[in-house]
């Protein structure tokens, strides 16, 4: 058991500030034949180590048909994010257990319209996947990402968001909570929006969302409004979760290992969870 | 696969403990301020391999520990660097006297989680690499409820020799499995095996009295599927008001197996460990944003017991709990699992 948590060295080769509390840590494994043999599906997570501080859970937030990196979008929460902050530069050296869990259904979403529903930093396991299936465009019909962030300023991957809006092939709709002066898109809550702006079609789409637990509660009853089949809503949880390996019981909820079974998971295999998350 | 039973009295027991003591690491109950914990051991006197009493502590530090570490590492402004800690190096088998059953009970139900998907190797070599002696228990202390638990006598495999004592003396040696068969062979000679019948049926009629002086007994089944159907029952706060969230019941339980990974970093060095945690824990589930999904103590103590109770059955096919009592004898504040889970059992189901 004590050798599956011994992490392997990764170099941090590049820091991007997202927002004020969010930082993007670009990352390749020091070892070759590390990175060689290192391949995950979007939606997956890794067990990142600021050695002294300890080890935290993060999802990857880009995705494997970028290849050379992956990116973990790190927001400052607890003691362990807030060292991160404070002492990671780049250059510097971190440990990386993982991948771990499951993945977003990428066969169920093939020759499906896509919509992705995203607030604050719950755009980073989304991002895995839309950049996933920017890179296999093909695969899938509308493709509508709806974002969303208290400010401005909270808004994630700000330069991405531009490259996507060119992307004709794609319906970018950003909103934030309140007006500010320079503002130009919409604004209002996430489930407003959806309901109000994006109007989806409900036939033929699967939706994917992740965002703090207040805006997943109202963005469920929207989609439920709207006539959304709980099966075809997918989300990803947020746990707390230490060993990654089915095996420390911190993330159990009922008898699903949120770290195996999950962490993603269709809004009807949630509903027949006990309501602990 | 039928193994041989060996029979002997009580003084060829003394000479063949004494002769495992002096050839392989071995562990046995000592007691010490009358509690009972399974030590290592260099000579028959330190233990108490025939304790009467259920014991303190359980087993299961001898195969998770309480605290083991993962790795060392170094991180100056050179670098940074791991030191992988490696393996126990197991020289042999170890051997451990007088477990009583729940306690390799405990073990068997281990088992489980800990080879689905990853594989907890260091468990499973623990495991292969120690010989198991039981000690029946004559009578059930006020706690114990382990015959209510899917106790089954005739395959109870966890323990690799059943040491029953029979009539004028007699002690029937039994093997159990493979690993105790070859255990025994080896190390009393293939003369005296014999008995196998006589040492079953001696089993069971002292099981049959053994059986008969529980004081506490429940209908597993029923308790089961109501708790399954109580997940929102008031009766979780009322039976566990008391309760000073200290974890004792979690690290003296033969089956908990929550555990932590925490750093240790002095100056430029550091240790990973792994160490024991528990449900009860407030801290357990907090999450760094503030969230905690089991903020209130009958919440954490509805996880634990639905853990032990209906969630890993429903995952593992067996019950967590093996009924030792062990919680109960040791809790600050005389909380006990069995009253709780009846307690819940019993309640009114919410509309």
């Amino acid at each position: 058991m004590e050798a599956l948590l011994v992490p392997s060295l990764a170099k941090i080769d590049r820091i991007i500030q997202e927002t004020p509390d969010v930082r993007t840590y670009r990352l390749k494994f020091k070892d070759d034949s590390i990175s060689e043999k290192f391949s995950w599906q979007p939606g997956q997570f890794v067990e990142f180590s600021l050695l002294g501080s300890g080890e935290c859970t993060f999802c990857i937030s880009s995705s494997a048909t970028r290849k050379g990196y992956f990116d973990c979008s790190i927001k400052r929460a607890g003691v362990v994010t807030a060292d991160i902050h404070t002492d990671l530069e780049e250059g510097d050296d971190v440990g990386i257990r993982g991948p771990y869990g499951n993945w977003f259904p990428l066969d169920d979403i093939k020759g499906k319209n896509l919509l992705f529903v995203g607030g604050g930093i719950g755009l980073a396991p989304l991002r895995s996947l839309i950049q996933y299936c920017i890179d296999n465009r093909g695969d899938y019909k509308d493709f509508t990402i709806l974002y969303g962030a208290r400010t401005s300023a909270d808004l994630c991957y700000k330069e991405e968001i531009e490259e996507w809006k060119k992307n004709t092939s794609i319906k970018v709709v950003l909103t934030i909570d309140k007006p500010e002066e320079t503002w130009k898109d919409n604004v209002g809550v996430v489930p407003k929006i959806l309901e109000e702006v994006v109007k989806p079609e409900i036939a033929n789409t699967k939706v994917i969302t992740c965002g703090p637990p207040i805006m997943i509660k109202y963005t469920l009853q929207s989609l439920d409004r709207l006539g959304f089949a709980p099966k075809d809503v997918i989300t990803t949880l947020e746990m707390k979760m230490q060993c990654g390996l089915g095996k420390c019981g911190r993330c159990n909820i009922g008898s699903t290992y949120i770290c195996k079974d999950g962490p993603v998971f269709t809004y009807e295999q949630l509903k027949a969870l006990p309501d602990e998350f | 696969m039928s193994f041989s039973t060996f029979v002997t009295d009580k003084d060829g027991l003394q000479k063949l403990y004494e002769a495992i003591i002096s050839k392989h690491e071995t562990y046995a109950p000592v007691e010490k301020f009358g509690k009972y914990d399974y030590k290592k051991v260099s000579s028959l006197k330190e233990c108490d391999p025939d304790s009467p009493i259920a014991m303190t502590m359980s087993v299961k530090p001898l195969f998770f520990p309480r605290a083991s570490k993962i790795m060392k590492y170094e991180a100056t402004s050179a670098g940074t660097s791991i030191h992988e800690t490696g393996q126990d190096q197991l020289s042999g088998p170890r051997v451990i006297l007088g477990v009583k059953h729940c306690d390799a009970r405990g073990l068997q139900v281990l088992e489980a989680v800990n080879k689905w998907d990853y594989i907890d190797s260091d468990f499973l070599n623990r495991r292969a690499n120690t010989v198991i002696f039981s000690k029946r228990c004559d009578k059930a202390d006020t706690q114990c409820f382990c015959t209510s638990l899917d106790y089954d006598l005739e395959n109870l495999d966890a323990l690799d020799v059943a040491v029953v004592s029979g009539p004028g003396g007699k002690v029937y040696l039994q093997a159990r499995t493979e690993k105790g068969e070859n255990f025994l062979k080896e190390n009393l000679g293939k003369e005296s095996a014999a008995g196998s019948q006589q040492a079953l049926d001696e089993m069971k009629k002292q099981y049959e009295a053994f059986a008969a002086s529980f004081r506490l007994k429940m209908d597993y089944k029923d308790v089961n599927e109501k708790m399954s159907k109580r997940f929102d029952s008031t009766a979780y706060e009322e039976a566990t008001r008391n309760c000073v969230s200290c974890n004792t019941c979690a690290f003296i339980c033969p089956t908990c197996h929550c555990f932590k990974i925490s750093d240790e970093k002095i100056k430029d060095t550091g240790v990973r460990y792994k160490s024991y945690d528990s449900c009860n824990n407030v801290y357990f589930t907090l999450e760094a944003g503030g969230h905690n999904p089991r903020p209130a103590k009958y919440r954490r103590w509805r996880q634990r017991s639905m853990h032990k109770f209906v969630y890993y059955k429903e995952r593992f096919g067996v019950n967590l709990c093996v009924g030792c009592g062990h919680c109960a004898i040791s809790c600050p504040v005389n909380i006990s699992i069995f009253e709780v889970v009846n307690h819940v059992a019993a309640a009114p189901m919410e509309v």
